[in-house]
């Protein structure tokens, strides 16, 4: 029965997706007509103006980090008799699906070296890892597609499609013929070449890079899991410090701990740093002590001295799980005060629900609902809100030692969306999210994982 | 989740002196080898399963101690074959799947696909035919429970409940630890076990090299690379573990080895010299002087939760390489919904490999010929796996320096004259001339 609905669900779901690659995918039969497949072109004849073969085509050069929005194609790699040499692009003369013929009947050839931002499109692209933006996946690029202009020729796609990859193992004629069923816009996919580290730093902003900005973070964690070491790496060094760490907050504990243990120190360090300090000490409570100490080493030293307080609770504990992210008010405050607080927190809105208010001592009175505040006047003192507060009772809090299942039942009683952990002396020390008790306490569900094999 | 159980503890240890800080950091690195080891342990062990016992039973009782040699000679094989694998898996933390389709043209990686897909059908029906053939020494028809057990794997599998399960294929297949305790009690004949692992012995006959492919193909399985490398990659090992990785990789395999010898002699005492395997009773034999009457018994418990565990393992690995292979990630970590072609390839192995389970051939030959499939498919892949290792540009420092290209080209070229000569003499056999 399950099985059943599996199986018809996934039916619906293909059904879905192939709906959104065909609007997705440039369908229109001029483009088809226009595009030129690499892998049918790689291997085959470049000839000269006369039409007689000067060589063949062993890989195409473009400018893949450049400022441009799809990448140019900047020269060629011909095999002639035993030796590679490269050719540069404004000898192209015309480009036809299967060959290149030169413009002139000389050629002028060089050997090739690199230049900063160009990658080889078949070594270094086809084949391997990409990120497909708009359908948050990562995929392999099964064939890339260029257009030729007036002018010039341009890297306008890239096919991901299996029927793609069986058309390739077929003979030479079916090669040649591009078959865009799913083509990816070329603005909508990250590659991974080899020099994409290079070149002048505000190249590295190309389009899908801002694209690569679109991403929710729960998607990046998805495509974080699913990339290989050096890919995984790259894509990290492409994203702000401060997005990135929002996508590692949502991925998979034991991916996280490979992520993070594979990363530069200095780059991981920063990373965890970035991080909401509840997720941060999770993450940090997966690695070896050594491990551990050394990404703490190097942390600023306020940063890595809360995060060695938050380890020293034991997992499964309030303290194990809550943030230490608060937002502590005096009761002399006014309603106004509170709100300007607030919106220096701004960033951190997901992890804010409601505000301790504590007396001269530090001690907690009342733990105010952003609700409660934002219907109070501006000008009302805090102490107001708190006096009408007490007649519902004293604040649910929960120890540092509380167990996350006893911390649940509670924050169920009190029927509010976080909990405030205190001390000994009811001095507020953290908080405690229900989203963050839902991770703790369910089981991981419907997601099958092949590591699972190996523990 | 065992895993803060000593960190934090270690983290608090008091004015710790220096003899025990060391102690313990050594402890430590013990405990780093159990989270990032194991694929290379679990892996080579794998191949213990139905088909294996099958394999080295039969070589006991066709050929007594003469098979020992050739044994040794594999374990070599197989420790140097898993380190080339977790190397590549630790070096660069892509699986063999990734990495063939990255280095090898189109076509070789569908050659390359095709084999390890065609092998793990195999060794998939071998596993339903193994659990049909306890049933059987059960007094329980293969008809009955073949499919039931096919049903059974594949939701378990699917609906994520395989974690339990797995754990009782685990201690059910702890029954063929009896091997090495049966082998003593079996008072072999102990200067001829010595004399035969030290000692060359070939037979030029077909039996013997059949038998020898076999014994390659169920020891140094395609898979098998595929899963160590897979399993070093998800554990995120990096370069600086490559050691911890090469120690497990290495042991893992000579225990693998040892058992199997226990099991070939242990079975040369019992029933030696017999001629062919013919039952899966027959087998039992060997488990006598340690269950006594009871002996079918415990090996039927051992044969059910081999092949449960690796009927699991086999497809899911073959699915995993050729998901990376033609670039469907996502399938690898996603759930199953989102995976179409794994879902697909994994549920067209085990029903394929349930359905062949199902023909009324005998089951020992069978057995013996999913592996010698196995044998026959192994020099192609181990051909990827020497050329991936020997390049520079995938491995940097760590590719094969030239004396262990050599030992390793000498590994594969042996392995594929063995399966050359086989199927020689299987084609000369068609024309009669054999």
């Amino acid at each position: 029965m399950a099985a059943h609905t599996l199986l018809m669900s996934t039916g619906a779901r293909l059904r879905d997706r192939r709906v959104r690659l065909e609007r997705r995918a440039t369908a229109s039969k001029a483009v088809r007509g226009s595009l030129v497949s690499l892998a049918g072109l790689v291997g085959g004849p470049v000839t000269n103006q006369a039409g007689e073969e000067v060589g063949r085509l062993v890989d195409v050069v473009a400018r893949l980090y450049g400022a441009e929005s799809y990448p140019p194609v900047t020269g060629l790699i011909l095999r002639i008799g035993r030796r590679r040499t490269f050719l540069a692009a404004d000898a192209i003369g015309k480009v036809h699906a299967g060959h290149v013929r030169l413009r002139a009947a000389r050629v002028d050839l060089r050997d090739f070296s690199r230049r900063p931002g160009e990658a080889l499109l078949a070594r270094d692209v086809l084949d391997h890892q990409l990120v497909d933006v708009d359908g948050v996946q990562v995929t392999r690029a099964a064939d890339l597609y260029l257009a030729p202009l007036v002018d010039r020729v341009v890297l306008v796609g890239v096919d991901v499609s299996l029927p793609t990859l069986l058309r390739r193992l077929g003979p030479r004629r079916w090669q040649a013929r591009p078959t865009p069923e799913r083509v990816l816009d070329w603005q909508a996919v990250a590659p991974f070449a080899e020099e994409a580290t290079e070149g002048p730093p505000e190249v590295r902003l190309r389009a899908s890079r801002t694209a690569l900005h679109r991403l929710r973070p729960a998607d990046l964690a998805d495509i974080l899991e699913d990339l290989g070491r050096a890919e995984r790496q790259q894509l990290l060094g492409w994203l702000e410090p401060e997005q990135a760490a929002d996508a590692l907050e949502e991925m998979e504990p034991a991916e996280l701990e490979a992520l993070l243990r594979e990363a530069q120190p200095e780059h991981a360090a920063r990373l965890v740093d970035e991080m909401e300090p509840d997720e941060a000490a999770d993450a940090l409570r997966d690695l070896t002590p050594e491990e551990r100490e050394s990404l703490l080493t190097r942390m600023p030293d306020d940063r890595s001295a809360e995060l060695r307080r938050l380890l020293a609770h034991r997992e499964g504990t309030a303290g194990g799980a809550m943030t230490t992210l608060l937002i502590i008010v005096h009761r002399d405050a006014t309603v106004a005060e509170v709100r300007a607080r607030l919106a220096e927190q701004a960033e951190h809105r997901t992890e804010i629900d409601a505000v301790a208010v504590v007396d001269d001592e530090g001690r907690l009175l009342c733990d105010m609902a952003l609700f409660d505040l934002a219907v109070a006047e501006d000008a009302a003192p805090v102490a107001d809100l708190v006096a009408w507060r007490a007649q519902f009772g004293p604040p649910v809090t929960v120890r540092a030692d509380t167990p996350l299942s006893e911390a649940a039942d509670q924050l169920v009683a009190a029927r509010a969306s976080s909990l405030l952990v205190v001390d000994d002396t009811d001095r507020p020390l953290g908080r405690i999210l229900a989203d963050d008790l839902l991770d703790a306490l369910l089981p991981e569900r419907g997601r099958v994982h092949f590591r699972r094999f190996l523990q | 989740m065992t895993r803060d159980l000593h960190t934090s503890s270690a983290t608090k240890a008091p004015g710790t002196t220096g003899a025990p800080a060391a102690r313990s950091t050594g402890w430590r690195r013990l405990t780093m080898v159990a989270a990032i080891a194991g694929p290379g342990l679990v892996a080579a062990n794998a191949g213990n399963d139905a088909a294996g016992i099958a394999t080295y039973a039969s070589a006991g009782s066709q050929f007594a101690y003469g098979t020992l040699f050739f044994m040794v000679l594999v374990t070599v094989a197989l420790v140097m074959v898993q380190e080339m694998a977790v190397r590549l898996g630790a070096y660069t933390g892509k699986g063999l799947g990734a990495l063939i389709r990255e280095q090898f043209s189109l076509r070789l990686t569908a050659l390359a696909v095709f084999c390890l897909l065609l092998a793990n059908t195999g060794l998939v029906v071998s596993e339903f035919a193994g659990i049909g053939a306890a049933f059987e020494l059960l007094g329980v028809p293969k008809w009955a429970v073949i499919p039931p057990a096919a049903i059974l794997l594949w939701a378990l599998v699917l609906f994520g409940s395989y974690h339990w399960a797995e754990r009782i294929f685990l201690i059910m297949s702890l029954a063929f630890f009896a091997y090495p305790v049966a082998m003593i009690l079996g008072h072999p004949d102990w200067a001829a076990v010595g004399r035969h692992l030290v000692v060359p012995h070939v037979e030029p006959s077909k039996d013997f090299i059949l038998l020898a492919v076999a014994l390659i193909g169920t020891t140094v399985s395609p898979y098998m690379q595929f899963y160590a490398a897979a399993g070093v990659v998800d554990r995120g090992a990096k370069p600086a573990d490559y050691p911890l990785i090469r120690a497990d990789a290495v042991l893992g395999a000579v225990f693998a080895c040892v058992i199997s010898l226990t099991i070939i002699i242990a079975t040369a005492a019992a029933i030696g010299g017999t001629g062919p395997l013919n039952s899966a009773a027959q087998a039992a034999e060997a488990l006598k002087p340690v269950a006594g009457q009871n002996a079918e018994l415990l090996f039927a418990l051992g044969l059910i939760g081999a092949s449960a565990l690796a009927g699991a393992v086999v497809p899911l690995s073959a699915s995993y390489a050729i998901g990376e292979a033609v670039g469907a990630e996502r399938s690898v970590s996603r759930s199953f919904r989102d995976a179409p072609l794994f879902l697909g390839l994994f549920t067209a192995q085990i029903v394929l490999g349930a359905t062949l389970a199902m023909t009324p051939i005998d089951v020992i030959r069978l057995l013996i010929g999913t592996q010698v499939l196995q044998g026959l498919i192994s020099p192609v892949v181990l051909v990827y796996l020497l050329v991936l290792t020997n390049r520079r540009t995938v491995l940097g420092p760590a590719a094969n320096g030239p004396r262990y290209r050599i030992a390793a080209t000498a590994v594969v070229v042996g392995v594929a004259t063995m399966s050359t000569i086989l199927l020689g003499q299987t084609v000369l056999g068609w024309f009669g001339l054999g």
